[in-house]
């Protein structure tokens, strides 16, 4: 099989062909049925790979690993942030893939946001849940709340929002200048209302239907690009 | 250096939050948990010694990427000294003889793995980068400072040795 042919199948397998030529390409795939199959062939070895390889970004970063690593929190501001950004959730990116019974188990996973921070409420509590925690992830605030973020989204002007469960009902915040500003708040599905958190469709989301018009939000997205944003400290791309 | 002290809070946040990716992204790369942690624990204490080299506005987790990426090729250059060297067709049975890794040898992570391993290095890197790691060719190519084109051959010769290796396809599983 040629070079050049190899390199379009990877460029359009990771979509990175421009349109006229992924065009091209699939009539040429249409057209030879053994090109076909060695595309499927690459698209199965892919997804094997990155399922198999899954586990390793849900596994839990615990206290012993954070020390190990240099990243234990002292100070006691910081003993308000999560103590471990795990459940790095799977398998919603590129190729939609069937969650299996380990992934459902590993969700039950709860991230500690406080046990020695202060008794108070505090009013960025939620913003720093936001700010740190995976969907589907869950977060203690330090008043015992919990709150699960369950999906993150683009606003048309560009902040990001996430949508959230917490006490009962659901929310949408968006984030404007490093905090976490709630714009809507909706009755809706408990926390404990499934054990399988929606991928897409959120909690009961019609709550926050008008809110969701009003910012133009984008698709959700999938785990590792909300990891990505994440880690890039929610910067715009 | 600069201590960890002086680690800007949300930096230290935001590596936090990265971790997962990163150790997933090491383990593939050294082909096992245990150097992969290892490569993991190298990469943040570089990251941790040159945080100040972080630019902001850029993403902090392909930083990471590219560190553990040069990290990697240390490590390699010093274990090829030490003629430590696999040739890459032994794979499979060596890994047979060991006893952990012949009960993992059970599970899909295994199997990946030893198709990952058949790969030249570069090629790896590349290929988890971006069908692992979901980086675009561009970001790939930033992490691994080589021109887009580079990316894209690496990644093609990457998928056709897998595809080598694991005969026909890897997903030939129950």
């Amino acid at each position: 099989m040629n070079p050049d042919f190899e390199q379009r199948l990877a460029a359009w397998l990771d979509g990175a062909l421009p349109p006229d030529e992924a065009a091209a390409f699939e009539a040429e795939l249409e057209a030879d049925p053994a090109l076909a199959e060695r595309a499927a062939n690459w698209q199965v070895n892919d997804r094997f790979i990155a399922d198999a390889l899954a586990p390793l970004a849900q596994a839990p970063v615990d206290d012993v690993l954070l020390a190990r690593l240099g990243l234990a929190v002292a100070e006691p501001r910081a003993a308000a942030l999560p103590q471990a950004a795990n459940d790095n959730l799977p398998w919603w990116r590129r190729h939609a893939i069937v969650m299996g019974s380990a992934v459902a188990a590993s969700m039950a996973a709860v991230l500690i946001l406080s046990t020695q921070a202060a008794r108070q409420p505090r009013p960025d509590d939620l913003s720093l849940a936001l700010e740190t925690t995976p969907s589907r992830g869950t977060a203690r605030l330090a008043d015992g709340r919990t709150v699960q973020p369950t999906l993150t989204v683009r606003a048309a002007d560009g902040r990001w929002c996430r949508e959230y469960r917490m006490e009962g009902g659901v929310g949408l915040a968006c984030r404007d200048q490093g905090r976490w500003k709630v714009e809507a708040k909706g009755a809706g599905a408990g926390p404990d209302a499934t054990a399988q958190i929606g991928l897409a469709g959120g909690a009961d989301g019609s709550a926050l239907d008008a809110a969701y018009a009003r910012l133009g939000a984008s698709d959700p997205l999938g785990a590792d690009a909300e990891a990505a944003a994440m880690a890039s400290g929610w910067n715009a791309r | 250096m600069a201590g960890h002290g002086a680690v800007p809070e949300d930096m230290r946040t935001a590596i936090i939050a990265a971790l997962p990716r990163l150790r997933r992204f090491c383990t593939g790369l050294a082909g096992n948990a245990h150097d992969g942690d290892d490569l993991m624990q190298s990469t943040v204490e570089r990251a941790l010694s040159r945080s100040h080299l972080f630019e902001p506005g850029t993403r902090l987790d392909s930083w990471l990427f590219r560190i553990a990426r040069n990290r990697q090729i240390d490590l390699a250059r010093t274990s090829q000294r030490r003629g430590a060297q696999v040739a890459v067709d032994d794979l499979p049975d060596m890994m047979g003889e060991d006893g952990q890794q012949t009960v993992d040898n059970r599970s899909d992570l295994a199997a990946a793995q030893r198709a990952l391993q058949a790969v030249p290095e570069d090629q790896r890197a590349a290929f988890l980068l971006v069908v692992v790691e979901g980086l675009s060719y561009r970001e790939a190519a930033d992490v691994l400072d080589v021109p887009l084109g580079t990316v894209m051959s690496r990644i093609a010769r990457a998928r056709a040795r897998i595809e080598q290796v694991v005969g026909r396809s890897a997903g030939a599983q129950p």
